[in-house]
């Protein structure tokens, strides 16, 4: 991670000034929801980023401590509202879930990061379904299947805020998210978060300069808990009601696959992956019923042949950008090219999944539907003809395309180099 | 006994893989969707050998396209892959045959009680089940200890590397390993969709439990497997028939049933209600205390 | 005074493989002391005893004079001793700057702190910059580790080794797989650390030992069989035997 020089402050800053006025262009109700979820989705995946990106543990169970904050900021908001809890701003409720999530985290995390690897991996995922199962036995605590229900106005703020209306929700959201991003932005520049990228790279090299690797990944953990609670809080306080779902594996599946796309190699993944998945999810899950069935062959398919993710893939270009950005232009062909044929491809794709789909949740008899604006009639031969077609032809010319494309890429970064060199 | 069918496979697959298939249950569901299709078309009977079969062969296929690439990048980007998988799958099935059960029902022939003991029905289609749980396991016993390639999958349950560097391919015993691991999934979900129900989330409902069974019974173990999936059917059924309360052991401590909160609820607590947490307690007690489960021979 | 390191009565056995059958061996303070001996004569395996990789089955492990035997590797470490790895055991992603730097942490006080910034501290940054110039790899400060060159990589793994200057160093065939500049170069850098500090050797290649060695022990099945100076381990008849072999006839 490289310290932030001009340019990375300037990006900041604008990104700043977009979350500060977005809202303001931006003028209906949905998009404040949905920018309100973005910035506690941003929060989240940041914080799975510190487990996973950053310190190497893979958990299932990071919603957990989501989830148990969300449940302790309800009661809290429940208390105050009735008097049996002091009174604290509601601008400073998150920083109770914080520590919530911090409590639970290093009682949790200190069993849970002596292992590494798969048992990891299995231990949280044994602690998120133990969550689970608790939210449904616990009743006085998690109320079962209803979830806690609960009122962000306690009583009027500085400045005369309520958090009655939305947009100063997403407000109170996006100053969370700026003071978060950079307080885990500073951590990596910490003693402790060298070690954690230490940790990762070589657990066990890490003891022979010194560091109790168990002691690392804990303080990892119980740190990326602190903020996942965090998120958790604003979560309870923007949707007003925790239920049983927000501790389990579910949720914690959607937030790996944010961070996971995104890329878990650079600071910034999480961030485009958090923003990315919200925005599909809120705009495509209402089009196609298989939105999700795209998010998982998207994931599986970064997994084989992209680890880096989105931020991964961009970051390759970095030093043909830095040192000889003229060759982009010669890229081009090659990468319109691949990106020609994956159009023909998913166009095909997507098509024979959507027929698909529509014909087995389909209620009644009706066969006919639209397809890309092209109302056709499923249960005939000719669509899917077509889209096997596309699908298949597209599929070959791929296999074409890509391999020109690696090459395009090669020559570049051999000529950056060489640029470099001389 | 669903439980030791899967976990033999899961066994067999982690053992010699080191990959901790995610998707296990997502073939067992697959199992129990082919059976339906082709009983549906042809026959029960057909289907048992049939669908197995396919489920296998799309195993094998799924390690020697998808996973085998991502060997390199490590146990953690497999594990991401089989769970990338399982999710996959389960939306593909959803996109076939929909989000309600499919009517997959047990053989009129065998839908019959064929004794009662203790004072539950035992119907004739749980003896075949058992039956053939017993059959496969004492078929994989003999071919693991009788034949050479069982040697060989015995050697590489502990020792991966050194199979390898004995010369043996590697990657086609991977691919088999795979495709028999998936395929035995397969048969605990021709045999068990029928009484569970078969519908989408039923991976998600058993995928956890089997994780349990394989490290409670210690991976490299298919003895383990087989008594910790013993073990734990049995507590939970025992569990929820038997169904004890907690409530005496609070009054000896005083507390009233009447208490408040989360004592009032921890006091009506009975066996039945805190079935389904039991499994995963047991996970994590295992995973931190003995990580090698009961009988493994290789740390997690 | 009291040795750098000691050796009492170390045995050490893998289930019923006995490695290491009785090892009595005393290292002063401030020497270059060589091990050397046949493959599977359990060199490596006394190195793991000392930093704690492993238990010992039974005898005890001094270093200046305290009990070590079976710590754990950051406690050894922290007590002043520490070891580079024949297989080069670096944090491939992290730069070579960053990797040196991780090696300094500790030694400079700076623990777990979650609070404090690496890149502002001047202490942090004057040491790692001090050892990347003894280890010759200034100029390649900024290329991840794991794009190394195989000697440069090796100079890192020893950088590393370095850089919480623990005074007893243990280095485990620092020249294997090198070439015969490169290990002149190696040897050079050896020489030059070793001037504050013990250290121990384990090599392979016996021009580096009578090179550089004050003193040589000789591990052949589990036990020491001959310590001396070189001149005296060159003529043992013993240590010919079994592992130097006999001038031709």
């Amino acid at each position: 991670m490289i310290m932030p020089g001009a340019k990375q402050i300037s990006v900041g800053a604008l990104l700043v000034a977009l979350m500060i006025i977005l809202p303001l262009i931006v003028n209906s109700g949905f998009a404040l929801t949905i920018m309100s979820q973005g910035g506690v989705a941003i929060i989240f995946a940041l914080a799975f980023n510190m487990l996973l990106g950053q310190g190497g543990m893979l958990s299932f169970g990071h919603a957990v401590y989501f989830g148990l904050a969300g449940y302790v900021t309800a009661h809290v908001l429940n208390g105050m509202a009735n008097g049996d809890l002091p009174y604290l701003p509601v601008s400073l409720i998150p920083l109770v879930g914080g520590l919530a999530g911090l409590f639970f985290g290093i009682l949790i995390g200190f069993v849970s990061t002596r292992r590494a690897g798969t048992a990891f991996a299995m231990i949280s995922l044994g602690f998120a379904e133990l969550a689970t199962a608790l939210t449904l036995i616990i009743i006085f605590f998690f109320n079962g299947e209803e979830g806690v229900q609960t009122d962000r106005w306690v009583r009027e703020e500085w400045f005369g805020i309520t958090y009655g209306p939305d947009i100063q929700v997403y407000y109170l959201i996006a100053v969370w998210c700026v003071i978060a991003s950079i307080a885990m932005y500073a951590l990596t520049h910490t003693p402790f978060g060298r070690m954690s990228n230490a940790v990762r790279d070589n657990p066990e090299r890490v003891q022979f300069i010194g560091y109790n690797t168990h002691r690392v990944r804990w303080l990892a953990f119980s740190l990326s808990s602190f903020f996942a609670g965090l998120a958790g809080a604003l979560h309870a306080v923007n949707l007003e009601h925790v239920g049983f779902e927000t501790v389990g594996l579910a949720q914690s599946a959607v937030i790996l696959i944010m961070v996971y796309i995104g890329g878990t190699g650079h600071f910034a993944g999480p961030i485009l992956g958090a923003i990315l998945i919200t925005l599909l999810n809120a705009y495509l899950s209402d089009i196609s019923p298989a939105w999700f069935l795209y998010l998982g062959l998207i994931f599986v398919l970064m997994v084989m042949f992209a680890p880096g993710g989105l931020a991964g893939l961009i970051m390759m270009h970095e030093p043909i950008r830095r040192t000889a950005p003229h060759l982009f232009m010669r890229m081009l062909p090659a990468y319109a090219a691949a990106l020609g044929t994956s159009l023909v491809a998913l166009v095909g794709g997507i098509g024979l999944i959507e027929m698909a789909y529509f014909l087995s949740t389909t209620v009644s008899q009706k066969t006919v539907f639209t397809l890309y604006g092209i109302t056709l009639d499923a249960a005939d031969f000719w669509p899917w003809l077509v889209c096997v077609v596309l699908a298949a032809g597209g599929g070959f010319a791929c296999s074409r395309t890509y391999p020109r494309l690696a090459e395009s890429y090669g020559w570049a970064m051999h000529e950056a180099r060489a640029a470099v060199a001389s | 006994m669903l439980l030791f069918l899967m976990a033999s496979g899961l066994t067999l697959i982690f053992s010699m893989m080191g990959v901790l298939n995610f998707a296990h249950a997502s073939f067992f569901m697959l199992g129990a969707y082919f059976a339906y299709q082709i009983s549906h078309h042809i026959g029960f009977w057909p289907g048992l050998i049939a669908a197995p079969i396919l489920v296998g062969i799309l195993g094998a296929a799924v390690e020697r396209y998808a996973l085998r690439p991502v060997h390199r990048f490590g146990h953690v980007a497999e594990l991401l892959f089989t769970f990338g998988l399982a999710f996959v799958i389960e939306e593909v099935v959803q996109m076939i045959w929909g989000k309600v059960p499919v009517p997959y029902d047990v053989p009129a022939s065998m839908n019959v009680t064929a004794f009662a003991w203790q004072g539950l029905d035992y119907s004739a289609y749980r003896i075949f089940m058992l039956l053939i749980s017993v059959a496969i396991f004492v078929a994989l016993f003999f071919g693991l200890t009788k034949t050479r390639i069982g040697l060989i999958i015995r050697a590489a349950l502990t020792h991966p590397h050194m199979v390898a560097s004995l010369g043996h391919d590697v990657p086609k015993v991977f691919m088999w390993t795979f495709g028999v691991g998936c395929a035995l999934a397969g048969v605990a979900g021709v045999i068990g969709g029928n009484v569970l129900g078969t519908e989408p989330g039923m991976a998600i409902q058993l995928g956890p439990i089997v994780f349990v069974v394989i490290v409670v019974g210690g991976l490299g173990s298919l003895g383990g497997a087989l008594i910790a999936s013993l073990l734990i059917g049995i507590l939970n059924n025992m569990a929820i028939a038997y169904d004890f309360s907690f409530y005496p052991i609070f009054t000896a401590l005083g507390v009233e049933r009447e208490a408040e909160g989360v004592l009032g609820d921890l006091v009506g607590l009975t066996t039945g209600a805190i079935a389904p947490l039991m499994p995963y307690l047991l996970l994590v007690l295992m995973l931190i205390f003995r990580p090698r489960g009961l009988f493994g021979t290789r740390d997690v | 005074m009291t040795y750098a390191i000691e050796f009492r009565g170390v045995e050490k056995s893998f289930g019923n493989t006995e490695v290491i059958r009785g090892v009595d061996l005393a290292i002063e303070q401030g020497e270059i002391h060589a091990v050397i001996g046949p493959n599977g004569a359990g060199k490596s395996t006394l190195f793991n005893l000392i930093t704690g990789r492993y238990h010992v089955s039974r005898g005890r492990i001094e270093l200046n004079g305290e009990n070590i035997t079976n710590r754990t590797p950051y406690q050894v470490y922290r007590k002043g001793l520490s070891r580079s790895f024949q297989v080069t055991n670096i944090f491939a992603r992290m730069s070579v700057y960053e990797n040196v730097r991780c090696g300094v942490l500790w030694s400079l006080g700076y623990r777990y702190s979650f609070w404090q910034f690496v890149n502002r501290r001047r202490d942090l940054q004057e040491r790692t910059e001090s050892i990347l110039a003894q280890t010759g790899l200034t100029s390649r400060r900024h290329v991840p580790a794991g794009l190394l060159s195989y000697s440069d990589q090796r100079a890192l793994e020893i950088a590393v080794t370095i850089a919480g200057g623990a005074n007893v160093v243990l280095l485990d065939e620092p020249t294997s797989g090198m070439s015969s500049s490169e290990t002149e170069q190696a040897v050079a850098l050896i020489r030059d650390i070793s001037a504050t500090r013990t250290m121990v050797i384990v090599e392979h290649d016996m021009g580096v030992v009578f090179d550089l060695a004050d003193r040589i022990s000789v591990l052949v099945y589990g036990k020491v069989i001959a310590t001396g100076t070189p001149e005296e381990i060159r003529a043992n008849a013993a240590v010919q035997e079994a592992y130097l072999g006999t001038k031709a006839a």
